[in-house]
């Protein structure tokens, strides 16, 4: 480490490599350390997996040709918001880091560390006039407009004639500050050499990770240059200032780093075929060593495994009573929203039946023709990061253009999703809420977007651009929407956790609240299990070992004080979990993979001390007996209930048939789940009509992972039109139709573009 | 070509917490009719009566009105709650003669629980709120009701020294110290009596509902039987603490007397006496525990003595007549030796101070850590033996507070709880909360009964209605933030089978019944010397305290009869009374609907079962 850190020049020698050690210098000009640095102050060592790395993203206004006039208030804070998210997502950081190979540090340039203002990250720049350092202008990188657009919409409402960034308080102040301080991280360079790869998205990403947790600061500003241009210059829709989505380019570097991983996977592989000794190809310094190829054919589809689930679709023809399923991939969920409703409720109404009628008949294979249809869609396989689009611009016809839906939408801290299937693996998974990406402003071309983030173990953190800021775990609350409330969560991100995890981060977040208690009690710490405080014992900064355990450092040492008092008990624990009484083990079955081991020991245990008691064995007897007559009775309703079930269906199958009988010859022409792509290009023609000249934008980028393929990005337009061209011919005659099925449609969409994308993997 | 969209609309008006006007407002009503203010059940219509809305008091002068253009501001605003009421009927409870509740089947220790607990169709003062409690305290009139249940530190002299002193002098109840409409207090900014009090206190008739509803920083004593129900009693504006909880002791109450305690978001607690317009403050700047009270109720049986749940997971009880003392955690078990202390770490619930502390001079009598994260709500069991509480962090726990020892942990699917309460009975408890779900618990095989699935968003409130529950029926009301009413019924027999239910490994019934049951034995007979209990934390024949969550392919899931939106915010409480149901809103809204007219009250059983039957 000191060897690479020795590479790193700096003019202004820091006293400690940790930001916060040694805030204050007894400079009385010294600014007060921001709620950042006083969070990190003694942060202990830097680490190496890059979770102790607080950066701000900058919003750089690129150089504009586009009317003058015309203000830029989106900019990049969709990318950063979303880059952010994926950062703090320790298993897809380690991947990005570690595909194809971790590079030794040495090997891969850096930003350009000499012309920044200063490096010494204590130190903030004392004079308080936001200063354009000096040798950042000599960056040839797209400097910050000189005026910068209000970021914040809040600022509009600002009184006028002030400017915001005076305001102390204000973002736009502290996003100043956060640059002056720096050290500003000029990510304009290339490393994809290095890693063997071509130059990507995924490699300028990889280069922005590797950048910051190589930084010895914890803090400090990321310049994403090299991202954005690569993502302009491949991605027609996102050189417009208009209609840059969060969501859609989340999805696009989703889809993109798949792409890049496999393009690179299938490339050794071919490569290792041909050279026998598997040499490499690149002219790069650093050779990327043979099992790395060998390991890449393995941990090629780790995007996969984190992102990806399974939906089934299934589809029951009212004709003829068939049922055939289909699989489909999705990477994320898109949730139509509802007016005060919950998360978990948009998720239901997304597996809710749907009938396929009218214009969307479904092609039955069985009936051979266009029947009426129930459809319905539910998941299968669950992912391990669930990352929700909450759709907040929908389209409305009047105004001919997408509208932000400010409803209310509550989400919880924890989620289980209740539309799995009945054959689903793990159906109640666990998934804490770990970021939010939140948009700001009235409608979806302008606006700001930041993201909340829970961070491994320093609580929710704020990004906004270039600030960082700590907030509290409430905070997280603000962003339900409503009337009034222009800030809005707009993509969720849950990722799988396990109970013995929440509750001790549960437990963790009391403590840090009790911590004016002068008494540690030791009763506080044995809610959790054996094992999550056999994990947390011992370790003197316990929190660096815990993931995801929000624990303040003025805390650490009470923490680490009352896991030193568990210790004693922690020993009882096992013996007592053994004692459960027999019938209260066999009420809870453990469906959570992650109980399953104990099981085994629960029952065995049971069966003990049953026999032991002979006279709890009589009653329980009883109570089978008195169980059993309940369960007849129970079955006996349940079977009154399918038979009502059975005349409703066969009436409902009557009526069907009947409409279908007047239906028969219509014309609708559909193909075999032509359904979604239809209405999809529905969509697409839409967006057409909102935009313009950004013809099919909208509707492409939905499209992006349905095209998303090895073959390439010149390629896009082309896939697009291809897969107009399959739909009947019938569809421009439809479309207008359509649009108005918009709303009840788009899931289809949405399943059947990630659908496609996989198959295709 | 490119056509260049409308410079951004961003919602007009002010934001959210910072109310348009900046004048006192009168309250209004109104009297929407049609079809979509009614609630079409099994057992008839129910119908709107009224909407009464409750003015928004303007923020107070000295707290300007904050105007944050910030929409990211990260500013922490004090917890603020919806409209929530607590209602009393001065007269006093009738006898019942309830033709709902059969108490021959239970012969469990439990069935010492007076008949009169049941609601009779007459006993309008039933006060159904989510601090439901009420209708248990109630009847403790009743003499021999006071023999039959334990009461909270009887077995602390030091605590019966005081509670002696009351007695002395039954008939005249003490107020508290200073006037309100006078005080120069910080805390109160402003008291607005009605011009004709007296005389509108006089007219009311003793069988009618007075209420008292949280509205902001205000809190406004109204009669919900007069006339003009939408002009207030008394309104009391505070400085800037907002109520968010209050209770009503239905022992003290009296044509001249009631007493009233409310917790704030300050942490402040006060206690209120509306006829004598008298009041003290307890918890003076948080001075016990500073954080904020989310729920507060008095005890069972008790004139003196309440509880509040703090934000911090903390349950306190607090006596009104105590002066505070800052509270130093006392050892809970002073005279315990360690080796206890396996079985104490099992009662998972900190005493911080026993009710049987010897140093019970001042407030609190005693305080218990419940849980690390914010409770959310709590309720004691009609045999006032064990109190129910949920908090933020999805647990659920029932806890004996006589004994003041931890019986069950249990989760929620997922998310927070926020809602509970006890069946009429006592046999199984409903809790709401941030999955969506209506929660149906049997205490008597501890288990998860059914998840009630229906809201479309968190569900903020949940009330059994004594009027339509019987031994094997039961109806659950709840309400949520998607705005509507679900009503359920609930009976063992009707629940659909989980998916898994073949292959469902329950555990005996019986033996978790004999549990139960020698655990209420001992509690019967051990109260005395409940102290010995305490200090050696746990039985040892200990039974399962934390159960795991249950799995969604083993649980009963139950359809609503009825669900409907019902207002156009957030709904935050739910009330049943004799002849009405009462929902509140996040907005003020007070809603009265009507039960259906024909011959409800009489037939009750009959409408019941048709409705049950009618139910698929």
């Amino acid at each position: 480490m000191s060897s690479f850190f020795s590479r790193i020049k700096s003019n202004a020698a820091p006293a400690s490599p940790a930001p916060g050690t040694a805030p204050v210098k007894k400079d009385p000009n010294a600014p007060e350390p921001t709620p950042l640095e006083k969070l990190l102050v003694n942060a202990g060592p830097l680490r190496s997996d890059g979770s102790d790395k607080f950066f701000g993203f900058e919003n750089m206004h690129t150089p504009t040709n586009i009317h003058p006039t015309e203000r830029l208030p989106i900019a990049f804070s969709y990318c950063n918001s979303i880059v952010q998210c994926l950062y703090y997502s320790a298993p897809f950081r380690e991947q990005v880091i570690n595909f194809p190979a971790r590079s030794p540090p040495e090997a891969l340039e850096r930003p350009p560390s000499a012309p920044l203002p200063r490096l010494n990250t204590n130190l903030p720049n004392g004079q308080n006039s936001p200063l354009s350092p000096p040798g950042r202008t000599s960056i040839s990188s797209p400097t910050r407009a000189p005026a910068k657009p209000a970021t914040t919409p809040g600022a509009q409402n600002g009184l006028p004639g002030t400017k915001p960034e005076d305001n102390k308080d204000s973002p736009e102040y502290k996003k100043k500050q956060a640059l002056a301080a720096g050290p500003v991280l000029q990510m304009d360079y290339e490393n994809s050499k290095s890693y063997g790869m071509n130059e990507s998205l995924f490699s300028s990403l990889k280069d922005i990770f590797e950048a910051m947790i190589a930084h010895r600061s914890r803090i400090g500003v990321v310049s994403p240059h090299k991202l954005l241009e690569i993502l302009r210059r491949d991605n027609e829709m996102f050189r417009t200032p208009m209609h840059q989505d969060a969501h859609e380019f989340f999805n696009l570097l989703l889809n993109e780093v798949v792409e890049n991983v496999d393009f690179y996977s299938k490339n050794r592989i071919t490569e290792a075929e041909s050279e026998l000794n598997g040499q490499t190809i690149t002219s790069g310094e650093v050779v990327p060593d043979q099992n790395s190829t060998a390991s890449n054919k393995s941990n090629s589809g780790w995007v996969h495994e984190l992102f990806e689930g399974t939906l089934t679709s299934e589809t029951r023809c009212l004709t003829c009573e068939n049922t055939s399923q289909r699989d489909e991939a999705f990477l994320d969920l898109s949730v139509d929203l509802e007016q005060h409703s919950s998360v978990t409720s948009c998720l239901r109404k997304f597996s809710e039946e749907e009938m396929l009628c009218e214009r969307n008949k479904f092609h039955c294979d069985n009936c051979g023709g266009l029947q009426e249809a129930e459809k319905r869609m539910k998941i299968k396989r669950l992912p391990k990061i669930l990352a929700l689009h909450l759709k907040r611009f929908k389209y409305t016809e009047d105004l001919q253009r997408l509208q932000k839906l400010f409803h209310r939408v509550v989400y919880p801290f924890y989620l289980r999703l209740f539309n799995t299937t009945d054959d689903a693996e793990d159906p109640d998974r666990l998934y804490e809420l770990y970021a939010v990406v939140v948009h700001i402003g009235g409608g979806p071309y302008h606006g700001h977007y930041v993201s909340i983030i829970k961070t491994q173990d320093r609580g929710w953190l704020l990004f906004d651009d270039e600030m960082v800021e700590p907030v509290d775990k409430a905070y997280v609350r603000n962003f339900f929407g409503g009337e009034n409330v222009l800030a809005c969560a707009y993509v969720l991100f849950y990722q799988e956790t396990t109970e013995e995890a929440m509750m001790k981060e549960q437990e963790a977040e009391g403590l840090a609240a009790a911590q004016q208690a002068t008494q540690l009690n030791q009763d506080l710490v044995t809610v959790t299990t054996p094992k999550a405080n056999g994990a947390a014992n011992g370790h003197a900064h316990h929190a660096f070992h815990q993931p995801r355990t929000p624990t303040v450092e003025e805390e650490d040492q009470f923490a680490s004080l009352n896991h030193a008092a568990t210790a004693p008990p922690l020993a009882h624990v096992p013996t007592n979990t053994e004692h459960h009484p027999i019938e209260h083990v066999s009420t809870h079955i453990p469906v959570l993979g992650s109980k399953k081991s104990n099981l085994g020991l629960f029952k065995k245990e049971g069966k003990e001390e049953k026999e032991a008691k002979a006279a709890a064995k009589e009653l329980e007897k009883q109570a089978k007996q008195k169980r059993k007559d309940m369960e007849i009775q129970r079955r006996e309703n349940y079977r009154k209930q399918e038979e009502d079930l059975r005349l409703a269906l066969a009436a409902s199958k009557a009526s069907a048939e009947e409409d279908a009988k007047k239906r028969v010859g219509s014309g609708e022409k559909n193909g075999d789940n032509a359904t979604p792509t239809e209405s999809g290009a529905g969509e697409k023609d839409k967006q057409a009509n909102g935009f313009g000249s950004v013809k099919g934008m909208g509707g492409l980028n939905r499209f992006r992972h349905t095209s998303m393929s090895l073959k390439g990005k010149p390629k896009f337009w082309g896939k697009d039109k291809h897969e107009e061209s399959v739909e009947p011919a019938s569809h421009g005659e439809s479309e207008d139709a359509d649009k108005d099925k918009d709303g009840s449609k788009e899931k289809n969409r949405f399943s059947l573009g990630r659908k496609k994308s996989t198959f295709k993997f | 070509m490119f056509v260049l969209p409308p410079p951004p609309r961003y919602p007009i008006g002010g934001y959210p917490g910072i109310p348009g006007q900046l004048i006192e407002t009168n309250n209004s009503i109104s009297h929407p009719t049609g079809p979509e203010y009614q609630l079409v059940v099994g057992e008839g219509t129910y119908v709107l009566r009224d909407d009464l809305h409750l003015a928004t008091p303007p923020p107070h002068p000295s707290e300007a009105p904050v105007h944050n253009p910030n929409p990211l501001a990260t500013t922490i605003s004090p917890p603020t709650r919806g409209t929530n009421l607590s209602i009393v009927a001065l007269a006093p409870r009738q006898p019942s003669q309830s033709q709902l509740y059969r108490f021959g089947t239970r012969n469990s220790t439990r069935s010492q629980v007076p008949p009169s607990i049941q609601e009779s169709p007459h006993e309008t003062n039933s006060q159904a709120s989510d601090v439901g409690s009420q209708s248990v305290n109630g009847i403790a009139t009743s003499p021999l009701d006071g023999l039959r249940t334990p009461v909270y530190g009887e077995g602390n002299a030091a605590l019966a020294m005081i509670n002696g002193k009351d007695s002395k002098d039954p008939l005249k109840r003490r107020k508290p110290k200073s006037n309100i409409i006078k005080s120069n207090s910080s805390f109160v900014s402003r008291v607005i009596p009605h011009e004709a009090l007296t005389k509108r206190l006089q007219e009311h008739n003793p069988n009618g509902l007075y209420a008292f509803a949280n509205i902001n920083r205000a809190l406004q004593w109204l009669d919900l039987t007069s006339p003009i129900k939408e002009e207030h009693l008394t309104k009391i504006l505070f400085t800037k603490g907002h109520a968010l909880c209050h209770d009503i002791n239905q022992i003290t109450k009296g044509p001249n007397h009631l007493d009233i305690i409310m917790g704030f978001s300050t942490g402040d607690i006060i206690w209120y006496e509306p006829m004598s317009q008298k009041y003290s403050r307890i918890n003076k700047n948080g001075v016990i525990n500073g954080t904020a009270v989310s729920d507060i109720q008095w005890l069972p049986n008790s004139e003196n003595l309440f509880l509040a749940a703090h934000m911090d997971g903390s349950l306190v009880v607090y006596d009104k007549e105590k002066e505070d003392a800052v509270f130093v955690a006392e050892e809970h078990s002073p005279t315990t030796e360690e080796a206890t202390s396996d079985a104490e770490k099992k009662a998972l619930l900190t005493v911080k101070k026993s009710v049987n502390s010897k140093n019970q001079k001042a407030n609190p009598v005693s305080y218990w850590q419940v849980s690390s994260s914010k409770v959310n709500a709590f309720e004691f069991s009609p045999d006032r033996r064990h109190l129910a509480v949920v908090s933020e962090d999805g647990s659920f726990r029932i806890i004996d507070f006589l004994k003041e020892k931890l019986l069950h942990h249990y989760m929620s699917y997922y998310g927070g709880m926020l809602c509970v309460c006890w069946s009429p009975d006592g046999r199984y408890v409903v809790t709401g909360g941030q999955d969506d779900l209506v929660s149906i618990w049997s205490l008597e095989d501890s288990m998860l009964v059914a998840r009630c699935q229906g809201h479309n968003s968190w569900v903020t409130a949940v009330q059994f209605d004594p009027w339509r529950c019987d031994e094997r029926n039961y109806r659950i009301g709840s309400v949520g933030e998607d705005c509507r009413l679900l009503l359920w019924d609930f009976s063992v027999g009707m629940l659909h089978r989980p998916r898994a239910a073949s292959v469902r490994q329950r555990g005996s019934i019986t033996s978790a019944n004999l549990k139960m049951q020698r655990t209420r034995t001992d509690s019967s007979v051990n109260r005395l010397r409940s102290s010995s209990n305490l200090t050696s934390g746990s039985l040892p024949d200990e039974e399962e305290v934390v159960h795991p969550v249950e799995s969604r392919a083993h649980t009963a899931m139950l359809p609503p009869v009825l669900a409907k939106a019902i207002d156009e915010h957030p709904l935050c409480w739910l009330g049943f009374e004799e002849d009405c149901i009462i929902t509140s809103c996040k907005n003020g809204h007070i809603r009265t609907w009507d039960r259906p007219k024909e011959g409800a009250t009489n037939d009750d059983s009959s409408t019941f079962a048709s409705a049950s039957a009618s139910h698929p």
